[in-house]
């Protein structure tokens, strides 16, 4: 990259992260009605964004348009391995799209109703919505998926189709699974620097993923500590291999978290649900993206501001949605928790 | 010279609501209108009676287009264009089509999954060839002890690792005895009292076991000819489910083509369902018409509604120039230039049309940078070969090669021989520096026809204060001529003063003022905006200029080449030089006439569009049948 592109990204960089509104802000938010809410948020971050009494998931697809079309900028100076790193980091947006096509059409929903809930990508959708949308069937749908980007996950979500029926939370985790193997693939490509650099943030990322759907998996969903541990993903920062290995093997939430390495154990010890752990993972990880997004290389940077602005629109768009839907501040409170 | 797009009205038809198709059918029958959404509801028309329609249109759309991708032959049985379509028939044949998709999808399904069935019999015959020179008793694998299972059979490459972490979680072992094609062949072994645990363990692995059937008792041998039968079997029933297809296709050909022919005839009306607004039995639309047919419309519309109607034809009012879309009509020698213009982009409706201008400019630069008798004919004829097959880039090809032979003839140029024809003017060679200061007079006056195109396109719009202020205004005009003059006094009379500085200032004190009044930042940034904008303005007033310095430094370069082809060839024996001059200038044609091409291109789209041109015209999308 050039010196000006540098320059020139340093400085976007440093616009948009001041106009993030930080998980402080946010949990202010809640307790707010909408109106004020979105008076605050445009007042904050400088956009405009607006209710349309006509279609309720407007906003929602006003912020998940925003923030693409802020990564836009941000991307459009890298080249190589770079850009195609940063371009599957966005497809995390995309994920959300497939997971509501695939939910509505196993569920047989009505086409509108799925439409209501996919957001806009623009140029960075690589999934044919409107095709996929048109299919009769699940298996049609399938077949047609074959043919994308996403064929990976195709087999998977025929077997859970055809043999689980209600068990999509593993067609879920095989989504998310894939994503963050292929991500991790490209990370490896980059440029030796940068690749640590951004694996400051990926790694605690990489664990908080391996980590609650170890939990999961062992005791919410009752699965066997090898499948579980299959189902996991890449190694992350503190939770390599071994250590998953031997999480698997245990058989309450308090052996897992007391066996846990201790830079990761610490803050978690003495919990007692996978809510309170997933949120206290979910503000290390926005506080470790922060603390990157003041850091000179630009990669880890670009890659930071993706993770907290993903976050930030998922979060509000939860908010949201509650606050139209008229739920109570401690059931938004609550849904909020995995938002982030 | 200056061509416009075709002059367009406004029109706006009121209609009694069943009327609504015949008018969009004899409208789409003669493409001259341009829908346009009625953004102000200026009627108070609230009801859209086409979106049902619409909506049942699209239904039946995506599922025939999805069967038509399984036939091979077009549909051309001759269609009534006066028929009108009902909502009725429309839904029906939608249900029908739907019906008959869904036979058409399962048999895709049942084909898709023996396909995959004939992959993994496949994949494990592979597996098993391994096995066929030990002559092993297979059958002892299928009879796995009390204490031991064995498994046999293949995992993808990507989930092995994990796969066999994971496993030794339950204490079985995995290991691979061969690989291929993204898969490893394993066998897999371990405690039967964990069996239930690997099985579901090895379906989410993508795991495909070798199934040894109840009744074998016998080595690989007579494993890998049951797999083969499987294998044929698969192949027969992929042969079966084709022919079903086929035979399904065939049955349906009549129910498809009376399909095609509903979509065809009530595409128009559909296609109009967010443009026609109605209410309490009346009908309206909003369209761009092109003002030529204008009488037309009223005479085919009164011959083919049933009841009275009213039309109104306006012309654009100046706030609307921006909405109208742009009609380009050219002939065809100049349709390809017209190709390369719309590259860069659509002219805005108010906007001069600049084909005619690029053309003639585009084959003028190439001649004057690509100047040789013999690679013109070379060109031009070539170009004649490939009219047939590449119609546009012939024209464009053939035009070229005219415009570098009529320059060959003024440089006494031939196939890089400067010496057998005797030059109308000279060649480039023998008085660069009249070559280049040819090219800059050329560059200036590109750029001043330029701005006085932005003048005229800023004035047709209403832009007053942008034509006379500017930087691409009569301001930005007179400082480039001032710019010009003070060149001339400095390299010819070697003088520079107080005349020289006050024709550059005078402009752009107005240039900077209008910079002034158009910012609406604080004082600081004003200033700055302004500063920056200026010195622009002056780098890019130089700069432009210089850049058409390149039309004479390939001439140069072209001249260059020939005698480094020659300088080759001079060292080599008789026929060596012959297959160098070829060769050589061959390679002068393709590299050199290609470069010359794309600078020429850049010239035209940089230095002048930008300048004038905006580009950001709507392409004239006339309503039609989709015959």
């Amino acid at each position: 990259m050039s010196s000006y592109s540098s320059a020139y990204l340093s400085t976007r960089l440093s616009i948009f992260a001041s106009n993030l509104l930080g998980i402080h802000r946010l949990m202010d938010l809640l307790g707010l009605d909408l109106q004020t809410i979105l008076k605050r948020v445009n007042q904050f971050t400088g956009h405009d964004y607006r209710i349309d009494d006509t279609d309720s998931h407007y906003l929602e697809n006003q912020l998940a348009s925003s923030a693409l079309n802020d990564f836009q900028p941000i991307i459009r100076p890298f080249s190589g391995n770079e850009r195609l790193f940063f371009y599957y980091t966005i497809r995390w947006f995309e994920l959300v799209n497939l997971k509501v096509l695939i939910r509505g059409k196993f569920t047989r929903a009505d086409n509108s109703v799925i439409q209501q809930q996919l957001v806009d990508l623009g140029d960075f959708a690589e999934l044919p919505l409107k095709k996929l949308l048109e299919t009769e069937d699940p298996h049609e749908m399938l077949r047609l998926l074959e043919t994308t980007a996403y064929a990976g996950i195709v087999r998977q979500a025929r077997n859970v189709y055809e043999e689980h029926g209600n068990d999509l939370f593993l067609l879920d985790a095989t989504i998310d699974r894939s994503f963050f193997i292929n991500l991790k693939k490209r990370l490896l490509r980059l440029d030796n620097q940068d690749a640590s650099e951004v694996n400051q943030v990926m790694g605690v990322l990489l664990d908080r993923f391996n980590l609650l759907w170890l939990l999961r998996y062992r005791f919410s969903y009752h699965l066997s500590s090898a499948k579980s541990y299959f189902l996991l993903t890449a190694s992350g920062k503190n939770l390599h291999s071994a250590t998953l290995m031997r999480l698997a093997k245990l058989e309450t939430i308090d052996e897992v978290l007391a066996a846990l390495p201790d830079s990761l154990g610490a803050n978690l010890s003495g919990l007692k649900t996978i809510s309170d752990i997933e949120m206290v993972l979910e503000y290390s990880t926005l506080a470790i993206a922060s603390k990157v997004l003041k850091h000179n290389n630009l990669v880890s940077r670009c890659f930071a501001y993706i993770i907290l602005r993903e976050a930030e629109t998922r979060f509000l768009q939860a908010l949201i949605k509650g606050k139209q839907l008229a739920f109570d501040d401690k059931l938004i409170r609550q849904a909020l928790v995995g938002t982030i | 010279m200056l061509s416009k797009p075709v002059e367009m009205k406004k029109v706006s038809l009121v209609m009694v609501d069943t009327d609504a198709q015949r008018a969009a059918m004899t409208l789409a029958r003669m493409t001259v209108l341009h829908p346009l959404e009625d953004q102000q509801n200026s009627l108070q028309m609230a009801e859209f009676p086409a979106a049902s329609f619409h909506d049942v249109y699209h239904s039946l759309k995506s599922r025939f287009t999805k069967i038509n991708e399984y036939l091979t032959e077009p549909f051309n049985a001759p269609l009534d264009l006066t028929t009108l379509i009902t909502l009725d028939q429309l839904q029906q044949m939608d249900e029908q089509i739907k019906d008959l998709w869904v036979i058409v999808s399962k048999v895709e399904e049942q084909l898709r999954k023996q396909y995959e069935k004939a992959i993994v019999t496949r994949q494990l015959s592979n597996s098993l060839q391994k096995f066929v020179s030990l002559d092993l008793d297979l059958s002892r694998l299928k009879r796995s002890s009390r204490f031991l299972k064995i498994i046999v059979g293949t995992v993808p490459d990507a989930n092995f690792n994990q796969l066999k972490r994971a496993l030794s979680l339950v204490e079985f072992m995995i290991n691979p005895f061969y690989s291929g094609n993204g898969l490893q062949h394993v066998v897999i072994m371990g405690s039967s009292q964990q069996q239930l645990d690997v099985h579901e363990l090895l379906k989410t692995a993508d795991f495909r076991e070798l199934e040894i059937p109840e009744e074998f008792s016998g080595n690989p041998a007579e494993l890998k000819q049951n797999l083969d039968n499987q294998l044929s079997q698969s192949q027969n029933r992929i042969d079966e489910l084709q022919k079903k297809l086929s035979v399904l296709l065939k049955d349906i050909g009549p129910t498809l083509q009376r399909s095609h022919e509903l979509l065809v005839l009530s595409e128009p009306y559909a296609a109009l369902s967010t443009v026609l607004k109605g209410h309490g039995g009346l009908v309206s639309m909003l369209g761009w018409v092109t003002a030529s047919s204008e009488q037309q419309i009223n005479d085919e519309l009164k011959k083919y509604l049933q009841y009275p109607f009213y039309i109104k034809f306006l012309s654009p009012e100046l706030s609307e120039l921006d909405s109208v879309p742009s009609l380009i009509k050219h002939g065809w020698i100049l349709k390809p230039f017209q190709h390369l213009v719309s590259n860069f982009g659509i002219p805005n409706y108010a906007e001069v049309d600049p084909t005619v201008l690029f053309s003639l400019s585009y084959i003028l630069m190439f001649g004057m940078m690509f100047g040789d008798i013999g690679h013109g004919i070379v060109i031009a004829t070539g170009s004649l070969l490939l009219a047939k097959k590449y119609r546009s880039f012939s024209i464009v090809g053939f035009l070229l090669g005219l415009s570098s032979v009529s320059f060959g003839f003024v440089y006494g140029s031939l196939f890089g021989y400067e010496n057998i024809i005797q030059p109308l003017w000279m060649s480039p060679m023998h008085d660069p520096t009249l070559v280049l200061l040819v090219a800059l007079g050329w560059g200036a006056l590109f750029l001043i026809i330029s701005n006085l195109l932005a003048i005229r396109n800023y004035l047709t719009v209403g832009l007053k204060q942008q034509a006379f202020y500017s930087g691409k205004g009569i301001a930005g005009l007179l400082f480039y001529l001032a710019a010009l003059f003070a060149a001339y006094q400095l390299m010819v009379n070697k003088q520079f003063g107080l005349q020289e500085i006050i024709y550059l200032l005078a402009p752009l004190s107005f240039i900077m003022r209008f910079q002034w009044k158009q910012s609406t930042a604080g004082l600081f940034e004003r200033i700055l905006v302004v500063f920056i904008e200026t010195l622009e303005l002056i780098i890019s007033t130089v700069s432009s200029t210089l850049s058409f310095l390149r039309v004479a430094a390939f001439s140069l370069n072209h001249i260059a080449l020939a005698a480094a082809v020659f300088s080759i060839a001079s060292m080599m024996d008789m026929t060596g030089h012959w297959v160098t001059v070829v060769l050589g200038n061959i390679f002068i044609i393709v590299l050199e006439g290609a470069i010359v091409a794309i600078q020429c291109l850049r010239l035209e789209y940089y230095e002048g569009f930008s300048r004038f041109f905006s580009g950001k015209g709507k392409a004239f999308k006339p309503l039609k049948l989709d015959i």
